[in-house]
């Protein structure tokens, strides 16, 4: 279940110590949580909040309300687009899927300075959004907790572009140039353990540092086993559906995942039912 | 593929409590035994998704009830995020604890464990459906099924899992909501209601019957009524539910048709259960459900089809685990040939609400019925010695006798430490003891126990009152 790192050419290597230490020392350049992010996620966890303190919250924020607007008059949510004010997008929607698209609008790939590997970083967030999709889903059949495992999908990666950022940064101060291959390979090796110090730093729920620590070893986490094979689940989904040429729908069906979460064939099928539903989702969250 | 020619003397399908004591019994007997299970754990509903997580829920429940009823000594108060994994801190380790029990009892007895989803071919043959896929086909000569039930769902409730919830999912929610509203009155509607209001949530209880445990004598659930909304709980017998909707914004909306709304930020939908069947294509093996969907059984928990066999939930009430895995411990000798003696008819139920409940025999209720005259007698906890030094209040023992106030026909308790209370009773009524038994006897001093003593002096006070009238 525990997934192969890429070999690393020599000059990687050579990093690779730079990095354990800046990652050890915890001085990572996480890019900070937009505010108005943090505050979505603490008001959608509170019991006492309710819609009028998040539509304010949202107002607050002129191009993420713009944004939230233009989710929520797309053609996935409002085929009129008929919906002219926040409140009512609230209303229609509710308070937890309007959390979802502030959340995963104010997370963005411009947060990451990472120059060459822009596409790739809007490739992994694209993925990381379609996982939260996916494992949601995957969660109501399961009848776990549907509600937080979208947050934990949508993060499970998110340690991918602040290692692509660093091994940029300390490859330009240590003159340790080094390829697009060994960055990436150097992204797949330290990416959950920087994944779970940024989820830290945002002071995200327990479960979200666990989901990403345990990503592949979903077995051996502790408080939030069943969230972690959800996500696994639903990133596997993810891929199918964004890029079948990579994993074909019987190499999905076989996967080990869907045996531990036991989705039966037909429960399998029934979700796959899902899929263009889904995508028009993701298209419109991250338009 | 499955050993032993995958042909076995008996398949049990289903392993909770029922299944699991089927495959164990035909095992002891030297019979070569499969069990079929469709979860990847063994255990069924019942270890996890019911009976074994809302009672580690309830333990927890309770400590935080003794802790606020302690506020003075102790300056207690649950933090407003508590979440639900620290509510059941303890249950992976139960659960975990009890799998490696059942996987080594398993083992040891030999038992072919077989991980897949059952359907019948015919009355000797079931296919099994593994989770990636492939089939595989076995021969049994006797067949029992177990598969318990699941969630009924009325049409005009959307379960979704996220804001409205069915027994098995609410213990997915990872923190404790500001308010629940309850639809049910039955057993799971009690227990979780009164747990949850125990934790300090706001709870709404909603049943078209005038009183939740209609099964139990009025003077029993007056007392847990009394104690649910003394905590702050709201009962809404009578009334009926026409929808329920999440208002999109923050709060499961229900309408019940007397015009009254309730508003929760997440809402349980207790409304029954039903046998889990759907996948067993039964009607292949020449079975069929009857009217209340369950698959109907003789007196030797046997179908109309001879070497299949059926227990537990899927036969419908009682619908407990103790009388589930009894049953299937005799659909096993029964299938196999073996004799066993008559199942005693007389099974305690309990209630894990706050407070417990817990009745064997008749009812006051049900004796009244069945005898032109009877005889009564109670004890209060709360005038029990026990009951004051533990500030019991709530709590009740009652005995029901015949006319002469001599035989005992039932036994409630509603209270603390009921449903252990209840077997004291339950043991007098299989020996058919005389109610002066409680009275003749010494128990230890103080405990709960006194009460038999205290109620069977009333009812002997009232049959001597009786015969002092002629």
């Amino acid at each position: 279940m525990t997934q192969q790192t890429p070999a690393l050419s020599a000059q990687a290597e050579a990093l690779s110590p730079h990095l354990e230490a800046a990652i050890k020392s915890g001085e990572l350049s996480v890019p900070m949580l937009p505010e108005v992010a943090g505050r979505v996620v603490s008001l959608s966890q509170d019991p006492d909040s309710d819609a009028s303190q998040l539509a304010q919250l949202i107002q607050g924020d002129q191009s993420l309300a713009g944004h939230v607007m233009r989710i929520a008059n797309s053609a996935a949510y409002s085929p009129n687009g008929s919906m002219v004010s926040l409140q009512q997008a609230i209303t229609r929607l509710g308070m937890n899927l309007i959390s979802d698209i502030a959340l995963a609008a104010s997370i963005s790939t411009k947060m990451f300075d990472a120059p060459g590997f822009e596409r790739h970083i809007e490739l992994t967030w694209q993925h990381a959004l379609t996982t939260a999709l996916w494992s949601k889903e995957i969660a109501r059949v399961c009848r776990r907790n549907v509600e937080a495992t979208f947050l934990c999908g949508l993060l499970h990666s998110i340690g991918r572009p602040v290692v692509l950022q660093l091994v940029i940064e300390l490859s330009r101060d240590k003159q340790l140039p080094i390829s697009h291959e060994d960055a990436l390979a150097l992204e797949e090796r330290y990416q959950k353990s920087v994944g779970a110090a940024v989820a830290a730093k945002w002071d995200m729920p327990k479960i979200v540092c666990e989901a990403i620590t345990f990503f592949d070893d979903y077995d051996n986490a502790s408080i939030a086993r069943d969230q972690t094979t959800m996500v696994n689940g639903g990133a596997q989904f993810a891929r199918h559906s964004l890029s079948p040429e990579i994993l074909d729908l019987d190499t999905l069906t076989g996967l080990q995942v869907l045996a531990d979460l036991n989705l039966y064939q037909d429960e399998v099928e029934r979700l796959l039912d899902m899929k263009d539903s889904i995508a028009s989702t993701r298209e419109a969250m991250s338009a | 593929m499955i050993d032993a020619s995958s042909e076995f003397d008996l398949v049990v399908i289903g392993s909770g409590p029922s299944g699991q004591k089927a495959a164990v019994q035909a095992a002891k007997a030297k019979k070569t035994v499969a069990l079929i299970e469709r979860d990847r754990v063994l255990g069924g509903a019942c270890v996890h998704r019911g009976t074994i997580p809302s009672k580690t829920l309830r333990e927890n429940a309770l400590r935080v009830k003794h802790m606020r009823q302690n506020a003075e000594l102790s300056n207690f108060v649950l933090a407003e995020d508590t979440e639900m994994a620290t509510l059941i801190d303890r249950l992976d380790e139960v659960l975990l604890a009890h799998d490696n029990y059942m996987q080594k009892q398993i083992e040891r007895n030999g038992i072919v464990r077989i991980h897949g989803r059952a359907s019948f071919v015919d009355n000797e043959h079931i296919s099994i459906e593994k989770v990636r896929g492939e089939a595989e086909v076995i021969k049994a000569k006797n067949i029992i099924i177990a598969t318990g039930s699941f969630p009924r769902t009325p049409d005009n409730i959307p379960v979704d899992h996220e804001h409205v919830f069915d027994s098995d999912s609410i213990l997915s929610m990872l923190y404790l909501p500001s308010s629940l509203t309850v639809l049910g009155g039955g057993v799971i509607a009690s227990e979780y209601a009164s747990i949850f209001q125990a934790l300090g949530v706001k709870v709404t209880m909603i049943d078209r019957y005038p009183r939740p445990l209609g099964f139990l004598d009025s003077d029993l659930t007056d007392k847990f009524v009394h104690n649910f909304e003394s905590s702050g709980g709201t009962w809404m017998g009578e009334t009926t539910v026409s929808k329920v909707h999440w208002d999109g914004l923050a709060n499961v909306i229900t309408e019940c048709e007397d015009g009254r709304v309730v508003k929760s930020e997440k809402l349980l939908c207790a409304a029954g259960r039903l046998a889990n069947v759907s996948d067993l294509k039964i009607d292949n093996a020449g079975l069929k459900l009857n009217e209340r969907g369950l698959i109907p059984v003789n007196d030797e928990l046997c179908t109309e089809v001879s070497n299949i066999y059926a227990s537990g939930d899927v036969i419908g009430p009682p619908s407990l685990a103790s009388a589930s895995m009894e049953q299937g411990r005799r659909a096993s000798c029964n299938a196999l040939g073996i004799s066993v003696g008559q199942m005693n008819q007389m099974i305690p139920s309990g209630i894990y609400g706050i407070p417990e409940l817990s009745s064997v025999g008749l009812s006051e209720e049900q004796a009244r019925d069945k005898y032109d005259d009877i005889i009564v007698g109670k004890a209060l906890f709360e005038e029990i010695a026990r009951g004051q030094i533990s500030g019991l209040q709530d709590g009740m023992l009652k005995l029901v006798c015949d006319g002469e106030g001599k035989k005992v026909l039932g036994v409630m308790v509603v209270g603390e430490g009921a449903t252990e209370l209840v077997h004291i009773g339950q043991m007098a009524l299989l020996a058919n003891a005389d109610v002066d038994i409680f009275v003749e006897s010494i128990f230890n001093f103080p405990t709960l126990a006194e009460a038999y003593r205290v109620a069977a002096l009333a009812v002997i006070g009232q049959r001597s009152a009786a015969s002092n009238a002629f």
